[in-house]
């Protein structure tokens, strides 16, 4: 099995060459930590400008078919995509609906062309109608409009599934399918305050705040409620649909109904984890986003009813420590 | 910058692209023999010779060229029941391919104004009934044609979004039911249902063989049209102000059964031998029932040509010209002669049988 996993972050290389060229610039004074600086700062520059750069090959179907005829793979986890925060997707609707589909139907071509046998992409909980009825689950994803925040990434998406659908009904029975995750939280997670998610957000506020002594200020009310699913977890799942599931209709990849919990106490974990000793405030003006998504993960459980997931603690305190050991070059 | 849609002083290039296809041939006949061509204005009607709209750089090109202050987004790859059903992967990714390269090109031309064409064949299979416009992605489209439908449902997609994201362009689209009309793709097995049933019926009146109607009959249609919508088309380009589609359509009440549809072509081309049903045939999406609720808001007074039976005085083309001038208002009174049986279904099978050997099949 030739696998193509089509996200590739090759910082070991990057930082090598960043650091000779600080090196020979930075030589009289304080050397060791601006030459820190100066490799994380090109790490993540580097990291940012692979991933843009990944993001256009894939924009484009001819470098997008390259790549595959190069590598010739017989499988695909499908994870590019242009992504962004509540306020981007707001301001592009138009560009993150162009951007994915044609990076969507690029990737899903080419896998064809080459014969790959399965080709796994990634949808969001985030994508499903506004207007629903509780819990979410797989057969829900086209019965009513996105949010239309994010509309263009959701309906780019949901098209996902059309392919996927298409590609079985058309292609000699190709299949093609897609998972569902939930929130995903990790190491290697935009940590970025503004443009990140809600718990590598809590999680660089509160590295902030500790150092600062100033309070920690939790955006919107703190009662909206999620369900968080570990990247390792999700990435053990992935592995398994890889190999085992074999419909091409979507699955959901996330913990259960009950472990759904809510901003406020998301908070209490970092908090707590992070051995955060100042004030927590809420600050009320700020947007809560939708209330709840409550997925229902019955399809996960009849295929795997004995998967366990990472308890939501130790996993939190897994990605504060990495956070914390690679604040310099982690992605924020 | 304010896209100024009401600004009629400004003389229009309109670009049409499938501008020779069933609709598009209805419009040039609207345009030049019933509306006329004002001074100033430019009217290009574009064919699949003239670029291949699959393509980025050639669609681009085209547009370039002629630089068109309005479209008329009618080209598509479509096709009946059964062709759908052997390739929607190519009914999706072809349709976007064409809508993304059309819209993106009129863009950057700083086109004011697009009207795409969608249909109620893309609407929620699992519905309630009628269906109007605010309905479109409430569920999944019905299986035998999704690939297609998803791509329509998209352009109602990239109009929001561009009026979100461009300097609040004003891009939209109309909804039609069955159009039918000259100039057809009267192809049996990739054409729609009447079409198809008159080119059957011209053959079997040719061989002395029964028609055969694929399916049990029973599913119903709305009809329109392909002149009537060319009408309301030129309408929704000038005057229709909202980025949220619009049904084209004639009435709830006027839906009829894929029987009755076939007896009316029975009718009409004299047909004489045995009719029969071949029910191991699909019979597709039961019924489509669509409501033109908001049309009628806008356009209360425009007359259908009627499909089936109706009695009306019959109109000169001068007078016709003379309702174009005076029309201020989508009150585009249609006074169309009907002798039985139905005008509409008389002037197509006609065409068809005066141009059998040129006619798309």
């Amino acid at each position: 099995m030739k696998l193509c996993v089509c996200v590739c972050v090759c910082v070991c290389v990057c930082v090598s060459v960043c650091a000779c060229a600080c090196a020979c610039v930075c030589v009289r004074c304080c050397v060791r930590a601006l030459l820190r600086a100066c490799v994380a700062a090109c790490v993540r520059c580097c990291v940012r400008a692979l991933l843009r750069a990944l993001v256009c090959i894939l924009r484009d179907a001819g470098e997008t078919r390259e790549v595959f005829q190069k590598h010739q793979p017989t499988h695909v986890i499908h994870l590019a995509a242009m992504v962004g925060g509540l306020f981007k997707n707001m301001r592009a609707n138009l560009d993150f609906w162009r951007n994915n589909i044609y990076i969507n139907d690029n990737v899903l071509q080419a896998a064809h062309e080459v014969d790959a046998v399965r080709v796994v992409s990634c949808l969001s909980t985030c994508i499903f109608p506004d207007k629903t009825t509780y819990p979410i689950d797989e057969t829900m994803i086209h019965n009513g409009p996105p949010h239309k925040s994010n509309f263009g990434y959701s309906y780019a998406k949901r098209m996902l599934d059309v392919y996927n659908r298409a590609y079985h009904d058309q292609e000699r029975g190709r299949f093609y399918t897609a998972v569902i995750p939930t929130n995903v939280f990790g190491p290697h997670d935009n940590f970025n305050i503004k443009d990140g998610h809600v718990l590598p957000g809590l999680i660089h506020k509160a590295y902030i705040a500790q150092k600062e002594g100033s309070p920690l200020v939790v955006w919107g009310s703190g009662t909206p409620r999620r369900q968080f699913i570990y990247s390792l977890d999700l990435a053990r799942l992935f592995l398994w649909v890889l190999t085992e599931y074999q419909e091409v209709e979507p699955i959901i990849l996330s913990v259960g109904e009950e472990e759904e919990v809510s901003i406020k106490e998301a908070a209490e974990a970092v908090v707590e984890v992070m051995r955060f000793k100042g004030q927590v405030t809420y600050d009320t003006t700020k947007a809560d986003g939708q209330f709840k998504k409550t997925a229902s993960n019955a399809k996960l459980r009849q295929y795997c009813p004995s998967f366990t997931f990472t308890p939501f603690k130790q996993a939190l305190k897994e990605t504060c420590d990495w956070f914390v050991a690679n604040y310099d070059s982690a992605r924020k």
